[in-house]
Formats: structure tokens, sequence, C-alpha cells
């Protein structure tokens, strides 16, 4: 094999995500079946030991691609010539914490890691934040890291791009991949704006078909909301296999390319009157190769609108909660 | 530029409806466990069959067991997977089985506290009878059936002989994993990539009495005893430590090896349809008295895997040494026993019983070349 290994770093790489995601970058299923890959995985000191018997079981796997493995707790070892960091690893939200209370625990988790991949990530390191608050996080490490570009960070929308693609499908009882023209706006939250009023299946338009305007804010928005929860209830377990999936589909697209919008969390550049400073989730091209184009000039109606300042308002109070608690 | 072979467009599967190969049904039981899940995403996304290949799931668990299982397909929908053309959830095996052409049997009793082995086998036997039947009545009569479930050897056997309009030699057990296994120490203790370690054979039960043979391996084209050069360390580091694997990954992880065990699913599954040249693939199979082997036990041998869900013995192996046949007697013995201590739950057992002579039944077209 000619090609040279792709490093992917990994954080909370002992948890439920990356058990499914780490199997998922292996097996060639993310960069395609002549890639090799090197994995650096990076968890706290409690979870190494539970991370050796992840290791063992990447091993075991005989995986052709996989390269070698490196686990550890020092995020310079773990960032040390990374092309690729996923960033899930993050302090989880406990019963009775307001969001204050996540953002403080967090905030110094991401400021760390921003100082590390900064020094030690390859020049070219492109970061996807998943661990929540993912916008607010991956605006964090944007300002701790210097000399990453901009356009080089990006936190995790396309669960909940794909939960919509799944949700106009099965309302109209098409196949999932005859379905286009979704996106989501905004907010890795629960302000998040699922966006299906350009949606088409076999290019023809169905936003009437499935409801208008009513069914949106009805019925279609919260269900999408609230499907981690519902998985939550059916599995007793979170929803760690479409995450993953997600996670791998966000890799594929902005590496490899899509053919089709995808929905990414990227620094705002003003688009849609989004203030810059940050991190929006937009409806994005991805054109290969790390480059990645706001779809600009789309007629935002009212109802939209109302959905997108909503997010937006809060993106830019995570914000200055962010700054205060770094001062 | 780091392109992908795996472009958008294949991800999104192909458009014209005349290019895409026929869609193969996939039934999957345990569906709502931790192998299952980890099998799931990586059948959804193409890797059981190749990235072309339209797959229908049909997940079959225990009542208690449609709960979870619920959650499972929402989540599959929720990948957004352009390869999954339908998702079935039932507790119900001949709906589970209908029609499939593979079937991946991960369910199976776990041993409880207080549990003898004998217990452990008659339920497990129990089971594997009524989903043998199922596949029997239900499913395609090529389908190819590949027992995860421990005791999965016997697990088969049991199957099999429930199933008896399918020729037996469609059901095989796993010992993939354990050849994964075993790869991956040769890997380390010689420096070498695993795609440069070939020929390590799994000789017998998915047990402890497993035999992991290096006598025919090779690293990097050369012999892996030569390289390794170190019989202390194969025989009583490397087998043992490939045989307790299981118990080891339990210890470190505080769970059972899931997906290691999804991704050899993946890989017995894939070879034996998309095919792996002239790799040798450890299965257990029903044995037809090669290599000296009683017959009707399923025992794990190398084969070789043209495709198109056929397999060849790999027939052309030297001798094994004294030490092999020990460990390959030992491993025999026990499946024999575990034979027995089921007999008296195989149909041809209760109809001799019951003083009638079984039934000349039609076989269905051999899956060996």
């Amino acid at each position: 094999m000619t090609v040279s290994p792709i490093t992917v770093c990994v954080t909370g790489a002992a948890g439920q995500i990356s058990y499914s995601l780490l199997s998922m970058l292996a097996a060639g299923n993310v960069f395609g079946p002549e890639q090799p890959v090197t994995l650096h995985l990076l968890e706290i000191p409690p979870a190494l030991p539970a991370l050796a018997g992840v290791v063992m079981e990447l091993l075991d796997g005989a995986y052709p691609l996989l390269h070698s493995v490196t686990q550890t707790a020092d995020p310079s070892i773990a960032f040390a010539d990374a092309d690729i960091a996923v960033l899930v690893g993050a302090f989880p939200r406990r019963a009775g914490m307001e969001r204050k209370d996540l953002l403080q625990k967090n905030l110094p988790i991401f400021k760390r890691q921003a100082h590390a991949l900064n020094e030690h990530a390859s020049k070219h390191v492109k970061v996807v934040v998943v661990g929540n608050p993912a916008n607010t996080n991956a605006m964090v490490l944007a300002a701790f890291a210097p000399d990453i570009p901009r356009a080089n960070i990006s936190a995790l929308t396309r669960l909940d791009h794909n939960r919509t693609m799944a949700q106009v499908a099965a309302r109209l009882d098409v196949p999932v991949q005859s379905v286009a023209g979704v996106c989501i706006w905004g907010n890795h939250s629960s302000t998040q704006y699922p966006d299906i009023t350009r949606a088409t299946v076999d290019n023809a338009p169905v936003f009437d078909k499935l409801g208008g305007f009513e069914i949106v804010a009805r019925d279609f928005i919260p269900t999408i909301q609230k499907r981690g929860a519902e998985v939550i209830k059916a599995r007793g377990f979170s929803s760690a296999m479409s995450a993953a999936s997600a996670i791998a589909d966000h890799l594929r697209s902005w590496v490899c390319g899509e053919d089709h919008i995808v929905s990414m969390a990227v620094p705002s550049d003003g688009s849609y009157g989004i203030k810059e400073g940050v991190f929006f989730s937009f409806p994005v091209r991805c054109m290969g190769d790390g480059v990645v184009e706001i779809v600009k000039g789309i007629e935002i109606d009212e109802f939209s609108k109302r959905y997108i300042d909503a997010t937006a308002e809060e993106l830019y109070a995570e914000r200055e909660e962010a700054l205060a608690l770094l001062e | 530029m780091l392109r992908s072979s795996l472009t958008s467009a294949t991800r999104r599967g192909l458009s014209a409806a005349a290019a895409e190969p026929p869609t193969k049904k996939v039934a999957v039981t345990g569906a709502a466990g931790a192998i299952g899940y980890a099998m799931l995403m990586r059948i959804a996304s193409g890797q059981m069959f190749g990235p072309h290949v339209p797959v229908e799931l049909q997940l079959l668990e225990t009542e208690q067991g449609l709960k979870p299982l619920k959650g499972v397909a929402m989540e599959i929908k929720d990948g957004a997977f352009p390869l999954v053309r339908g998702i079935t959830q039932t507790a119900d095996p001949n709906t589970g089985f209908g029609d499939a052409d593979v079937a991946v049997l991960v369910g199976a009793r776990p041993r409880g506290p207080g549990m003898e082995r004998a217990d452990l086998m008659n339920a497990n036997a129990a089971i594997f009878a009524v989903q043998g039947k199922a596949i029997n009545d239900a499913a395609k009569k090529d389908v190819r059936v590949l027992v995860v479930g421990n005791p999965a050897n016997t697990n088969a056997l049991v199957a099999a002989a429930n199933a008896p309009d399918i020729d037996p030699a469609q059901f095989m057990a796993m010992t993939r994993l354990d050849q994964n296994r075993a790869m991956g120490q040769v890997a380390i203790k010689t420096g070498t990539p695993v795609r440069d370690v070939e020929r390590v054979v799994i000789w017998g039960n998915h047990s402890s009495t497993q035999y992991p043979d290096l006598s025919n391996a090779l690293v990097n084209g050369k012999p892996a005893l030569d390289v390794i050069n170190d019989t202390k360390w194969v025989r009583e580091e490397f087998i043992p430590r490939v045989q307790k694997r299981g118990a080891e990954i339990i210890g470190a992880r505080g769970a059972s090896s899931a997906t290691s065990a999804a991704s050899a699913a993946i890989d017995h599954i894939h070879d034996l349809y998309v095919g792996s040249g002239d790799a040798w693939q450890s299965l257990a199979i029903r044995s037809d008295g090669s290599y000296g082997m009683d017959k009707d036990i399923w025992y794990s041998v190398p084969c070789r895997c043209p495709g198109d869900g056929v397999y060849e013995r790999v027939l052309d192996i030297p001798s094994p040494d004294e030490y092999s046949a020990a460990m390959m007697d030992a491993t025999r013995k026990e499946l024999l026993e575990e034979r027995d201590a089921v007999k008296h739950l195989l149909p041809a057992a209760t109809r001799k019983q019951a003083g009638t002579k079984p039934a000349r039944k039609k076989r269905a077209k051999k899956a060996t070349a």
C-alpha cells in the first residue's frame, strides 16, 4: 500500500459513540477502502483501563487498513500530527445543570485541547466538535487555536440532518436517498431549526405534502428535537450508532466531497444576517479536501426567519456567557 | 487531495435502477443486543456485501427485546443509509427468517448463575431447534446461516438438524473472531501489519479448546513459525491468549467483545459472498470426514472463498505434527461430547425413539464447490 496513513484523533475514545465510530474508521468506511488510518485515542485517566479494552478489540478486528493505534490521557500525544480530530469527549450534562454550569465545565477542556491542537497537530488538521455544547465548544476551540484556520473547525449537526431526511422519507414513504433540500440551521440544541421548506423527493417539492408551516411547527420540529430522547426511552441507552454514523458522514463529506447539500456548523460569515463569531449550522456544499461553502442566496421566509433568529440569539448568548466565564 | 473511492455517488447508491444488484435480505437474531447493534450499522453502510448492494434488515428478538429493538430500528433510520431498503422488527421466527438470503444467529441463552453446562446446552438447543425449523420453512432455500451465539458449533448442528430441506453445508458457526484475534497477536509479535499475516487457522470448537494453528501461517510470505522462532511463546502465550481472549476483553472493558465479534461476522459473510481469493478463512462447518475428522460435527477448518456464498476446504495441507494432532483431537472430543449432550433433542433421535423411519428428504443444491 503506497498511500500514507491519515492520523485521526478521537477524544472520549472509550465512550459509546466512539465504540461505534472506531470500527467504521478502522474498516475504511469513512475515508475509503484505499486509505490506511492511524488512530490516536484520548481519554481521561479514570477511563484508561476501559480504553485498553477498546484497543484490544481494535487489534482483534485484524483491520487491514488500521496502521497503528495510540492510547493516552495526554492531549499532546493524542493530537501529535493529527490530520483529523474528532472531539467527542465533553463534560456531560447532569441533572439540575444549567447551561452556564455546562459551559463552565467544558470551557477549560476545550481551551486545553485548543492549545494542544495548535501546538502538536498537523497544520492542516480538520476538527469536528461533537461534545456538547458543540457549537460553543467549537467557538472556544477556534479562539484558543489561532494557527488553525477557522474553516478547518466545525461542529456536528449531521445527525439532526440525517434524522430530518429520515423523517421526511418516513412520512412520505419514500427511500431516504430520494430526499434532498433539507438542512439544519443554528445551534445543536433544542433551538435547532430543521428546515424542510425546500425539501424535495426525486427533485419535486414536498413541503406542502408534508403539511406546510403548521405541521413543521406543531409536529415535525418537536419530533426531530425529541428524537434523541425517544431513542433513549426505547433502547435504554443514548443514540451512539446513529451519532457515530453521522460523524462518519460529516468527515467523509468534508474530506472527500459530497454531491448533495448537507449541514455543518461552521464559522458564520455574515450570511443570512448571522453575526460573525459563532459556529452556526448552515446548508453547505462540500467540494472535497476540506473546502466547504455555505449555500448563499436562499430566500428565507418569515416563518423560518423566526426560528433562525431564535437559534442565533441563543448562540450569541452562549458566546457572551463563554467569554465572560473565560475572563 | 484526499479522495475516496467511496465517493458520494456510491454513498447515495446508484441512481440507475438497472445497474443495481438485487437486494439481499439479512436476518439477524438478538438484534437488539450489543453484537447486533455493532453489526447492523456496518451492514446498513454496505460493508457486508459491498457498497452497491442494497439490503433489507429482518431483525428478530425475544418478546422482551422488542422495545429496545424499536430504538435500534429508529437509529438505523436516523442513519439515512441509502442501501437500506426496509427494516422488519419481529419476535416471530417465521417472519424474521422470511425469504432471507443470509441469517446471522447472534441471540443465544447466556450462562446464568448456577447453570450447569448441560443446562446451557439444553436451553440453547431448544432455541436453535426452533430457529432451524423456521429457517427451513421460511428462508430462501439457498440461505447461508452463520451461528454466532454460543455454544456456536453445536447450535449450528442443532439448527441444521432441524432444517431437513436445507443442505447442512449452508449452516456455519463463526470462528472468524478467533482467527482475527490470532492474526492480531501474530502481527504484534512480529511487528508486521496484520494485512501481511496469512494462513492462520482455527481448528475445532469456538471455545477454549480451539486450536489456533500457525503451522501454515505466513508473515510477509515467510513461515510465521520461523519468523517468530519461539515455540514456547506459541504454545504458552499465543495459544492460551487467543483461546481466552473473550474473558480478557470482559476483564478490561467490563463488557464482552461486541464490536470485534460483529466485525468478524461481517468479515465472514463478506468474504463468503464477495470472495477473498486465495486467502484462508476459518469456518466451522459440518465435517464431511475431511482431515480424518468424525462426520457430522461442526468443526472449524481452513477454507478458500471464491465468492457467491461458496467455500472450499483447504485440503492441500501437510499432515499435522504431533502437537497439532493432539490439539486438534482435544477439540474434536469436546465437540463429540457436546453433540452427545444434545442428541436426544435432534429430530432423527426423536423419530428413532418413536420407532418410525426417517423420511428421505431431497437435499437442496450443495453449498460447496
